[in-house]
């Protein structure tokens, strides 16, 4: 990347070791590996995409149906199918050299070693600048989402991938847990770069004329604007907490919906599921946040992240509009 | 004998027509003149919601011609319901083309067509070109009641025959359209698209009268560009449409992977689905 650009731009910002021309990233799951919106969108103007999750060994992902359409979003559960990391090495991530942005690779796996192994194969490669630890896939039947949900595992998988790469890690936490504040930290201490703030909220549908579930994972995950309200919160708890950048993300679409998150605390953010309504929601994310700082009177994005992260005593002191 | 992939992207149309052939069915005409040269029978597009609430939809391309194409919309929820109070002069933005079209080139003389639901959408140009090569083109075409069969007379134009089978015998044949395959002389090769139970009955008469078929499959999509994993459907791993991933671990040994319908379908044959 043309680091002399990043620096002077309104809108680079800084993840661990990793800078980022643009905010703005694909988010795990929803973009593929970049080039399946590159026929939409040009990537370089995009801050990077977070592939979709590698585990060790292949997996055939859940049986379908594996989408549905909820109001203001969608429930899914892919079940992480992918070619397992072997073959992911050899036949993919070579691809991944022409990317005109920055490329983040996806971590998952069933057992603290299996993301240390995954990790450490991944992060060797050249064309992988950083790597988010998936410890959040709510939608596998054994453990995707345990270590998320358990502050003592989160900081065994974070140290145990920091033990093998000195690359730009970040945890992606998940939101279906009591005190993600307390998870956060525990990643922090046990050496992550940066958490990715939330993975996806877990919900079910029903079929009534069928009786059954609409999922064939009868569980899913909920994305897109309905999980909004959830993620800004758990940004802001998460800001509260840690010292490390957060990559929000939950449901944006627009420049606004993307300022609530840096305002919260955040210093990036994903886009997914906004990429299925139009794939150019990143750039207009990336346009409004420009427009913003300069109506607003800020030279960069930096000034702007946590500035709506006040304490409730804080909050009543602010004067908004009257009336 | 895949056909060609033509490089999408996002077209700026132009709402040109608007007309409601049946109850809930409404057919939209869009200016889209380089779109036009891109399509092959079988493609379907995304077409981006105009308020920018909800996913994009995926429509198959049902008319393309000088430098109109058209879509067909059954109302089926709030995604339809918005694409069809669109009107002429109205905008769309739509991803296209997208998927893998029917596979044409080698076409025998006699070639059934099965369509059901908006699933007619895929199959006009299709038909078009069965005709266009020499082959004789039938449209098996179903529907619940005659209300919601429609614009049978596009395919006469294309010169291809139809036969009608409705649920409730008001026109043609009462019963399933896919038992019309069985009634005089045999198709060489099945095209359908069509709601997924109609699917699988063409594929199991398909097998049963030793003729290949080409699906278009329906499945609810994310991303509907190859992205998200959403749409997959099991298919014969030695299908040079499967994913080239290996053999999945200890607890997932089948012999099927799954392919997207929306990259690499979404027309599969038949013999290689393991649905």
């Amino acid at each position: 990347m043309q680091k002399a650009a990043v620096a002077t731009s309104p809108l680079a910002v800084r993840i661990g070791r990793l800078e980022l021309a643009y905010p703005t990233l694909g988010a795990s799951g929803c973009y593929g590996s970049g080039e399946e919106y590159a026929p939409f969108i040009d990537l370089s103007l995009i801050g990077g995409v977070v592939l979709k999750s590698v585990t060790r060994y292949p997996r055939l992902g859940n049986p379908t149906p594996r989408l549905v359409h909820t109001p203001g979003g969608m429930l899914n559960a892919i079940g992480l199918q992918n070619p397992g990391i072997e073959h992911y090495l050899e036949h993919d991530v070579a691809k991944f050299a022409t990317r005109p942005c920055a490329v983040i690779g996806s971590v998952a796996g069933f057992s603290v070693d299996d993301y240390a192994y995954v990790g450490e194969r991944l992060a060797a490669r050249s064309e992988i600048d950083a790597l988010e630890v998936n410890i959040s896939c709510p939608n596998v039947a054994d453990e995707g989402e345990t270590f998320a949900c358990d502050p003592a595992l989160t900081a065994r998988v974070t140290a145990a991938v920091r033990a093998v790469t000195d690359k730009t890690i970040i945890v992606k936490l998940s939101p279906n847990v009591t005190d993600i504040a307390a998870i956060a930290r525990e990643a922090e201490a046990a050496g992550a770069d940066a958490l990715a703030v939330i993975n996806t909220v877990r919900g079910m549908s029903i079929d009534v004329e069928r009786c059954r579930p609409m999922l064939g994972n009868v569980t899913g995950g909920l994305s897109g604007p309905a999980i909004r309200p959830i993620a800004v919160l758990a940004v802001y708890e998460v800001a509260r907490a840690v010292k490390i950048p957060i990559v929000g993300q939950g449901g944006i679409e627009t420049a606004r919906d993307a300022l609530e998150f840096f305002l919260a605390g955040a210093s990036a953010v994903c886009i997914g599921t906004a990429n299925f309504t139009d794939p150019r929601a990143p750039l207009h994310v990336a346009d409004g946040l420009r427009a913003y700082l300069e109506k607003h009177g800020h030279g960069s994005l930096r000034e702007i992240v946590g500035k709506a992260n006040v304490g409730f005593a804080d909050a009543q002191q602010y004067e908004g509009d009257s009336g | 004998m895949q056909s060609a992939l033509a490089a999408p992207s996002i077209h700026a149309t132009v709402v040109l027509d608007r007309r409601e052939p049946g109850p809930g069915i409404v057919i939209l005409g869009l200016e889209a003149p380089e779109l036009v040269a891109l399509v092959k029978p079988g493609h379907f597009l995304m077409a981006i919601p105009p308020a920018g609430v909800a996913a994009a939809t995926a429509l198959g391309i049902y008319e393309a011609d000088g430098s109109r194409i058209s879509v067909m919309l059954i109302i089926v929820g709030s995604r339809t319901a918005e694409l069809a109070r669109l009107q002429p002069g109205d905008q769309l933005d739509v991803l296209a083309p997208l998927g893998n079209g029917f596979f044409l080139d080698d076409l025998p003389k006699r070639v059934a067509i099965v369509a059901g639901g908006v699933g007619l959408a895929s199959v006009l140009l299709a038909a078009k070109t069965c005709v266009e090569r020499g082959a004789r083109a039938e449209l098996l075409y179903g529907a619940r009641t005659k209300a919601a069969l429609v614009d049978v007379e596009l395919f006469e134009g294309v010169g291809a025959s139809v036969r009608c089978a409705t649920d409730d015998g008001s026109r043609g044949y009462r019963g399933f359209v896919t038992d019309l395959l069985e009634q005089g002389k045999p198709p060489e090769l099945i095209i359908a698209c069509g709601p997924t139970p109609m699917l699988r009955a063409t594929a199991g008469k398909a097998e049963h009268l030793g003729v290949a078929a080409q699906l278009s499959l329906e499945e609810t999509f994310g991303c509907g560009v190859g992205a998200c994993w959403g749409c997959v459907v099991p298919i014969d791993r030695a299908s040079p449409r499967a994913p080239s991933f290996p053999a999945a671990d200890i607890h997932e040994r089948r012999e099927h992977a799954n392919a997207r319908v929306c990259k690499e379908g979404p027309v599969f044959w038949a013999h290689e689905l393991r649905w």
